[in-house]
């Protein structure tokens, strides 16, 4: 399975998904809506699975290659929260975003060679990203719940802070596995587990702002809780530029972290 | 907790304002320092001076936490309020950081606040060591009142405060340096990062230098400029015997044999021969509307020829340089006491004698397999024990607050 055959796993998976995002808010279309959903994250596995096999290495290597398991997370995520939340625009607002992500690696394909450099080969490579962009999933779906209550003038949503806090933990969770098993990693390849290289302190960014996320929403108040739902989408564009931005900073040319 | 409502800015218990104001007078106080001093000198924490405030510091940690858990400026020091302010400044420095390009050298810099060198800026360095401070009491007074319950908090708590710890101060007993050698020499002098040689307590011996590439990419240039067609977006085509057709600049290329490591023949073919002067070969069919072309292709290297495939008047057929796939050093160590490690090095594999490791640094980069010398990256890092035990540590922590979320508190007390 190649690149080439992508649009055909995407668009039926890019249709289940939007289906599912739409059906959702219809009386009796939860279980339609479900069944969508499952299909089009099992569609889009289907391909990663077979993408790996043709590549004869993990599908990682690529900003592209990132952007599929994104999708796959994104969407996975999105309809585990929820099953245990039961909230309809989590699932619809998942769905929207792993569609996007698909989108783009359709408008924007990139090279997907088989040559994976030297210091790639570890074993830290494939639980080093998949971390990642688990967490960028989590803490993707915990910045949509931010906007929602951000944007609701009736008061907080029932249960919202325990979604969102839960969200953040786990997320959090997986930033910090993915960062410091980045940096046993760096220090097997480049000698040293911390270099501030540019993706390094975007990375450092990115988890300071969301350790303080999590220290603000340990003091109740009105303040506290208003100041940390806007620190949620701020958070996210530091993780964006850390994840997507840093290769066009000026700061980050010349680093070996660039892809 | 009605009280703080009340009580005025700077009036006790300190609360926000107050930490907000401190880390903010903090940073000035670092920006005044860096104005007229200038960087701060890593090297003052050179051993013995980092044992001895690591000493300190943890002796001032556990004397607040153990000996006045309760006292209001300790609880301040090392309250919400100071982790909150402490992580916004260190949010702060980070994003100007992460915006300044930075220098590599240790002593330049073209931004008078040192923004462009800020790791060894004191504003930076005065905020982490504030950072070390205020989480080592908060360590010591979770301590003294221990629970086993808070197993998570102690484990991110005091993995990251040993994390922080010896990473920062270790830094100034760290030693980098590269040795060259020659395959069947030995060596023991070694460059620093200044380009000074050294003699180093061991020598490594190279007895043998192999490399192995990636199958090599096909592209069709303009003879007269050597630019890859399109001008405007360049195309190649990676060599895959899964997927022997492909699409050039309007060509179709089709692989008709593919020789890992070939050996060109006096008439212009070439052969399978597994020995270090040979290169990646590939017989191929070209063909537009119009023209069929046959012939091999090849990089060459440095004891063959460049081979490449005419098409027309203006274009050929060529292949790009192979990628490396994995380089590899078969080595021995011997150390001043008489010891000796073989070890097979590579990217990834380090090999550690004593407080030394070793890793597979580079090669003679023209020379790819022919490369007559390997490069060792020799690294010392006395402090990295508990900076590892730190990474442990926060990594269980961060499986703790992935396997539960967070917990809804109903508790009243004032520890976290």
């Amino acid at each position: 399975m190649t690149w080439n055959n992508f649009i055909w796993f995407a668009l039926p998976a890019m249709a289940c998904w939007c289906g599912a995002g739409t059906t959702i808010y219809h009386k009796r279309g939860s279980t339609p809506a479900n069944w969508l959903m499952l299909l089009g994250i099992a569609i889009f596995a289907v391909f990663i699975i077979g993408f790996w096999m043709h590549l004869e290495r993990p599908p990682l290597r690529t900003m592209g290659e990132t952007r599929l398991w994104y999708s796959f997370f994104l969407s996975s995520v999105g309809y585990v929260a929820y099953r245990r939340w039961r909230y309809p625009w989590l699932l619809s607002f998942s769905a929207v975003v792993a569609t996007v992500f698909v989108l783009m690696n359709l408008m924007k394909p990139e090279i997907h060679s088989k040559s994976l450099m030297p210091a790639l080969q570890s074993n830290w490579f494939v639980p080093h990203v998949t971390s990642y962009i688990l967490s960028y999933a989590m803490l993707g779906a915990a910045t949509i719940g931010a906007i929602i209550q951000l944007n609701r003038p009736q008061g907080y949503a029932p249960g919202i802070f325990d979604l969102i806090d839960n969200l953040i933990y786990i997320g959090y969770g997986f930033l910090m596995l993915g960062l410091l098993m980045g940096a046993l990693w760096a220090k097997a390849a480049w000698g040293h587990y911390w270099s501030w290289d540019p993706k390094e302190t975007w990375a450092f960014i990115t988890a300071t702002a969301y350790v303080a996320y999590i220290h603000i929403r340990l003091r109740k108040g009105t303040a506290s809780e208003t100041f940390a739902l806007w620190m949620l989408p701020v958070a996210f564009v530091l993780l964006i530029i850390t994840w997507l931005g840093v290769k066009y900073l000026p700061a980050a040319q010349g680093s070996i972290h660039v892809y | 907790m009605t009280s703080i409502n009340k009580r005025k800015f700077w009036q006790s218990p300190w609360g926000y304002p107050e930490s907000i104001a401190v880390t903010a007078g903090i940073i000035a106080i670092g920006i005044i320092l860096q104005l007229t001093v200038g960087s701060f000198n890593f090297y003052l924490l050179a051993f013995p001076s980092n044992l001895i405030i690591a000493g300190l510091l943890t002796a001032a940690c556990v004397t607040m936490g153990f000996k006045a858990p309760n006292n209001h400026w300790v609880r301040w020091l090392s309250g919400v309020s100071m982790a909150v302010s402490l992580l916004m400044g260190l949010l702060i420095l980070g994003i100007i950081m992460g915006f300044t390009p930075q220098q590599a050298d240790e002593t330049a810099t073209n931004s008078k606040p040192g923004f462009d060198i800020m790791t060894r800026s004191w504003p930076f360095v005065l905020i982490y060591s504030l950072t070390l401070l205020s989480l080592g009491t908060l360590n010591a007074r979770r301590l003294i009142a221990f629970r086993w319950r808070d197993y998570a908090f102690y484990l991110n708590h005091i993995g990251l405060w040993l994390l922080l710890m010896a990473s920062g101060l270790g830094y100034a007993d760290m030693e980098r340096y590269v040795m060259y050698v020659r395959e069947g020499e030995t060596e023991w002098r070694v460059y620093d990062d200044e380009n000074n040689i050294r003699e180093l307590p061991l020598a490594i011996e190279l007895k043998d230098f192999d490399m192995d590439v990636y199958p090599p990419r096909l592209a069709i240039i303009d003879r007269h400029n050597g630019q890859v067609l399109p001008f405007e977006n360049p195309q190649f085509f990676a060599i895959d015997t899964d997927t022997p057709t492909g699409v050039l600049a309007g060509w179709t290329i089709q692989l008709e044999q593919y020789i890992h490591q070939a050996v060109r023949n006096s008439d212009s073919t070439y052969r399978e021969v597994p020995m270090p002067g040979a290169s990646p070969a590939v017989l191929v069919r070209a063909y537009n509307d119009s023209l069929l072309r046959k012939g091999w292709v090849c990089a060459g290297n440095q004891t063959q020829m460049v081979m490449t495939l005419s098409l027309d008047d203006h274009h050929s057929l060529v292949m790009t340089t192979a990628e490396p796939r994995s380089f590899e050093s078969d080595i021995v160590v011997y150390t001043k006491d008489g010891k000796q490690k073989s070890a097979l090095l590579r990217v990834n594999h380090p090999v550690s004698v004593g407080a030394w490791t070793i890793y597979q640094y580079g090669y003679d980069n023209n020379a790819g397999r022919l490369s007559a010398f390997s490069s060792f990256e020799l690294v010392y890092d006395p402090w990295l024990m508990p900076v590892i035990a730190g990474i442990i540590m926060m990594m269980l922590g961060s499986v703790c607050m992935l396997w539960i979320g967070r917990k809804v508190k109903t508790t009243k007390h004032d520890l976290e």
